[in-house]
């Protein structure tokens, strides 16, 4: 409390000085003359006594200085005196002031934009209760990877475990048929167990989430709305609760709204209760459910990991069929949702801070060369009584002062990307915190910002603080004072830094463009021309057997034929790039022990879909219309049978099934053999190839290509809300068709919606988005490292040429040709480039090893992209080396001479 | 600042203060002479140390000072001690005697039993 009394104090006496100065004075004038009255009192004469007294009092200006010091807060008032006086050198030099704080700006809005990502997805929490107890619950199957869950195992999880609070098992978000107010419309909706918001600890903004109990068949049509499905569908009206939504031809109650920042997952639109009697469940083996968990207090997820295994375990010896090597996986869920994007976002803030120090190299190159100016005014300050240190604390605070400006510049150009950010749709990161400048970016950015002014100054407020006293001042007759060795060698060095840093960022983003060109010109094996897509789901209600779902299907896609301009129509259960569904197939010839945990793509489909999609036969025939109703009595048949029997393991040989399958499948499981008319089992069904087709990177052009089985769509109607990709090939524009099936669509049931039409060459291009961007981001950010680059160069030689003007003068004026003067700037820039060229490779052969997996088709060390950066950057170099090169040659002696 | 004069200040303030208790108001050059006689003219005392050391005093409310007339007509800033420096000295004059306590205890020659 004393303490902070005297702070108080001491600042108010800042604005006080001078009554406390006339004070002081007075105060010690007294002292002085009750000692020399003292003095003479004693029996000195008036002179002794005086002396006396000045001797004993000891020095008045120290004592002053003492006082003063005591009286206010000495280290802000020189502050204040250091900010004055850099403003004003700052304004004095408004054409230097300006480039180094854009510069500065450019390098730290960069920065602050980065730093809210990774600070909105690496460092923040999710913006739940206690996130670090939240787990994300996973199954193994033989296969190698984490799978979703079959939903009798986990009832068997939550009843028997020891280590979790409270679980939750839920499905992928995925679109619906939505109405309200007789108007339809896609709805993403989530379906869980009752038990979602309570294990994240989320309570609804208006109204109430679900309750226990609700995720039973009779209670379970009620719905919770994210904010902006309520904003959009009941213009955030407060009475939207109890009104009915109609999903799916059900009807559901509003029962709550979720508050505005809750969006996991993110594209949840409307929350409902999944069906959790064990009977509405599909049975074990069928893995397609996501579950997440609250750790008990004090519980680690490997020791969750640990007893879940436990109680797997045990599930396999019960179910040696449907449980085969089924165990758990518990990974904590922010680790789980920042998943591969902690590598890539690290790498992308690595690239910023390279070009933020480039813009300081820069700023400090600047500096360097004004500081020699500026020596004569320094050496003045000190033969006037100013200490090393106060002349350094002089130049840092205007460095400061620059740095700071360009961080506020910098600052609302970052407030402007982030805003970007975060309206694009696009980026591909995970988004259930908020990009934006909260407390932490802004402090990140301010501490930035001194941080940068006080790397870049300080190599100038060194180099004055080396000034030899007095020295210059004697050189009154030069007007320009030659820069010391040690400054030449320090801006060289910075140059060279620059040249190497940005032959890094050009490196990876060089890789990146050349890893996209090629994902680009990868053939998926289709044929995207003139392809429209878009999916359809049928409602249980409305299409509750495999008749119904089939009598639809054949409809639409005959009405869609029919449509002018459309060569051929498909409805399938998956479009490439966009992977689907798989499973283990049994080969009876094969014995390869390689391939027992192979896994074969598996896609429903309807005839046209290979003619539409542009996949070519190898050998054998396409489905034919009679295949597809064998296939369909056939699957009627089978459900009985499974119906009556669930565990039926085999098949009858009269209920085998046609299928295709693609060229590596054939490779794989016959080798050097006829293929077609083979058998073999696989997706519970007995099939018999009838046709091999040409290989589909089902997974997008990164992967690699796997087998693949084509199934009747038939055998896929008996699924509940049933789903086909609608694919359609027209001659015209695909955009023209969306219309057409649309008013067909209408014809056969109004209440279905067409969702997310896309064309073929959308789904390809958004498959590899996250490379463009990639692309696109690294690539500008090395441009802009280019630029840095080659103006530092630029500057350089052009501050080194206007030094030597005299010297190139003299040599001129002995007979000296523009050529010979021409080489030796050259000279000079090219040891610079090559040595920063050579640092530079060496660099980037260690930085690009961070780059695995975010490259397609090229390789790390691609030579053709190191030789070509290496070109690009040496053209710049020499180009910025160039103009004052010929500058140098064309001096006229006579002006150089008399330059002085 | 070397730890020599911190030591030096610390003990200079107690005695400022206690210079006050037993004077009552006393102007800067009366403090000054009554410290260094109270030495046996072992302590000098000038402005550069006493002065900021009264001001840091006043800062933190120990002492108050006002405008006065000395004995010989002199006018002089007089200083007194306030309620809170009083409980200062005290608190102050206990901890030293403690640490010379100690202190002695560690210096004397024989060893307790």
């Amino acid at each position: 409390m004393r303490s902070l009394r005297a702070l108080f104090l001491k600042i108010s006496g800042m604005f006080s000085r001078r009554r406390r100065d006339w004070e002081m004075e007075h105060e010690f004038q007294a002292h002085l003359q009750m000692q020399i009255d003292d003095n003479i009192r004693s029996g000195m004469n008036a002179e002794e006594a005086r002396r006396e007294a000045l001797l004993k009092t000891g020095g008045l200006e120290a004592a002053r200085e003492n006082y003063r010091e005591q009286g206010g807060l000495p280290f802000l008032e020189t502050l204040s005196q250091d900010v004055r006086y850099g403003a004003r050198m700052l304004r004095k030099n408004p054409g230097f002031t300006f480039v180094a704080v854009l510069t500065l700006a450019l390098g730290i809005g960069a920065n602050t934009a980065i730093f809210s990502v990774v600070n909105a997805v690496l460092l923040a929490k999710l913006p739940v209760a206690e996130p670090d107890r939240l787990v994300a619950l996973w199954e193994t199957e033989s296969s190698p990877g984490n799978f979703p869950f079959a939903a009798p195992d986990y009832l068997d999880w939550q009843a028997q475990n020891q280590t979790l609070e409270s679980s939750v098992l839920y499905r992928g978000t995925r679109p619906i048929n939505g109405s309200h107010n007789g108007e339809s419309q896609s709805v993403m909706a989530m379906a869980t167990q009752a038990t979602y918001f309570s294990v994240l600890g989320v309570k609804a903004q208006i109204g109430r989430t679900f309750l226990p109990g609700e995720d039973q068949a009779a209670n379970r049509h009620v719905a919770v709305l994210s904010y902006g499905f309520w904003l959009k569908s009941f213009a955030g009206r407060q009475d939207a609760l109890n009104q009915t939504l109609e999903l799916d031809n059900e009807k559901y109650s509003v029962i709550g709204v979720l508050p505005e920042w809750f969006r996991f997952p993110l594209r949840a639109e409307v929350f409902i209760p999944l069906d959790m009697n064990e009977k509405a469940l599909p049975p074990r083996g069928t893995h397609g459910y996501l579950a997440m968990a609250r750790l008990k207090k004090g519980v680690s997820s490997q020791q969750a990991q640990a007893d879940l295994a436990t109680i797997a375990a045990r599930l396999e010896k019960q179910f040696p069929n449907s449980n085969n090597k089924v165990s758990a996986v518990v990974v904590p869920l922010a680790e789980q949702l920042v998943g591969n994007n902690r590598r890539k976002l690290l790498l992308l803030l690595a690239a910023v801070g390279a070009v933020l120090l480039l813009a300081c190299a820069n700023v400090a190159n600047l500096l360097l060369a004004k500081a020699t100016g500026r020596q004569k005014e320094m050496s003045l300050r000190a033969v006037l009584g100013a200490s090393r240190r106060r002349v350094v604390r002089q130049l840092l605070t205007e460095s400061v002062m620059l740095s700071l400006s360009g961080g506020l510049i910098g600052l609302a150009a970052g407030v402007w990307l982030v805003k970007m950010m975060e309206a694009s749709q696009q980026l591909p990161i995970p988004r259930h915190n908020a990009i934006q400048i909260d407390q932490t970016v802004l402090l990140f950015t301010f501490l930035l910002s001194v941080v940068v002014g006080v790397v870049f100054g300080l190599a100038p407020a060194f180099q004055a603080a080396k000034a030899e006293l007095g020295e210059e001042l004697k050189s009154t007759a030069q007007t320009v004072v030659n820069a010391s060795r040690f400054t030449r060698l320090l801006r060289d060095g910075l140059v060279v830094a620059e040249l190497s840093v940005s032959l890094v960022l050009l490196v990876v983003a060089g890789l990146l463009l050349h890893s996209f060109v090629r994902m680009n010109r990868t053939d998926l094996g289709v044929d995207p021309q003139n392809v429209m897509t878009g999916l359809l789901i049928l409602p249980d209600a409305k299409y509750p057997t495999q008749e119904a779902r089939g009598r639809f299907c054949d409809r639409l896609l005959q009405d869609v034929h029919g449509l002018p301009g459309v060569q051929s129509a498909a409805l399938s259960t998956e479009i490439p790039p966009e992977g689907g569904w798989n499973g283990s197939i049994e080969v009876p010839s094969d014995k390869d022990p390689a391939h027992a945990s192979q896994l074969v793509e598996y896609n429903y489909v309807s005839p046209g879909y290979f003619k539409t999609m542009g996949i070519p036969l190898k050998r054998g025939a396409i489905f034919t219309p009679a295949d597809m109703e064998r296939a369909a009595a056939i699957n009627l048949k089978l459900v009985e049978l499974y119906k009556q029997n669930p565990a039926l393991t085999s098949v009858p040989p009269e209920l085998t099934v046609s299928t295709i399958i693609n060229s590596t499948m054939a490779r794989m499981y016959w080798p050097n053999q006829e293929a077609v008319g083979k058998t073999f089992k696989g997706a519970g069904l007995s099939l018999q190839v009838v046709g091999i087709v040409g290989d589909v990177k089902q997974f997008g052009a990164r992967s690699l290509p796997t087998p693949q089985a084509y199934f009747p769509l038939p055998l896929n109607q008996d699924s509940s809300s049933f789903g086909a990709i609608l694919t359609v090939k027209s001659t015209g524009s695909p955009e023209s068709v969306v219309a057409g099936v649309r008013g067909r669509l209408r014809d056969i049931d109004g209440s279905l919606a067409f969702f997310d039409p896309r064309t073929m060459d959308t789904v390809i291009a958004q498959n590899i988005q996250d490379a463009s961007l990639e692309t696109w981001m690294f690539g500008s950010l090395a441009l802009l490292a280019l630029v840095l680059a080659s103006v530092g160069l630029y500057s350089v030689l052009a501050y080194l040429v206007s030094q030597r003007t005299r010297e190139i003068g003299i040599r001129m004026a002995l007979g000296a040709q523009p050529g010979h003067v021409l080489k030796l700037i050259m000279k000079h820039a090219l040891a610079l480039t090559t040595l920063g060229i050579v640092l530079g490779v060496l660099a980037t052969l260690l930085a690009t090893r961070l780059m695995e997996g975010m490259l397609f088709g090229v390789t790390q060390h691609d030579p053709l992209t190191f030789f070509g950066v290496v070109g690009v950057l040496t053209a710049v170099a020499l180009v910025a080396c160039y103009v004052p090169a010929r500058r140098a040659a064309r001096v006229d002696p006579l002006v150089a001479l008399r330059y002085e | 600042m070397g730890e020599k004069t911190d030591v030096w200040q610390g003990t200079l303030a107690l005695m400022v203060l206690k210079t006050l208790e037993s004077m009552g108001p006393q102007h800067g050059y009366g403090i000054a002479r009554r410290i260094e006689q109270t030495s046996g003219d072992q302590l000098q005392l000038n402005y550069g140390t006493l002065y900021p050391q009264l001001l840091k005093l006043e800062q933190e409310g120990y002492i108050a000072s006002d405008w006065g007339v000395s004995e010989n007509n002199r006018r002089a800033r007089f200083y007194r001690l306030t309620r809170a420096g009083r409980n200062q000295l005290k608190k102050e004059t206990r901890d030293w005697e403690q640490a010379t306590a100690i202190l002695a205890r560690f210096l004397s020659p024989k060893e307790p039993a």
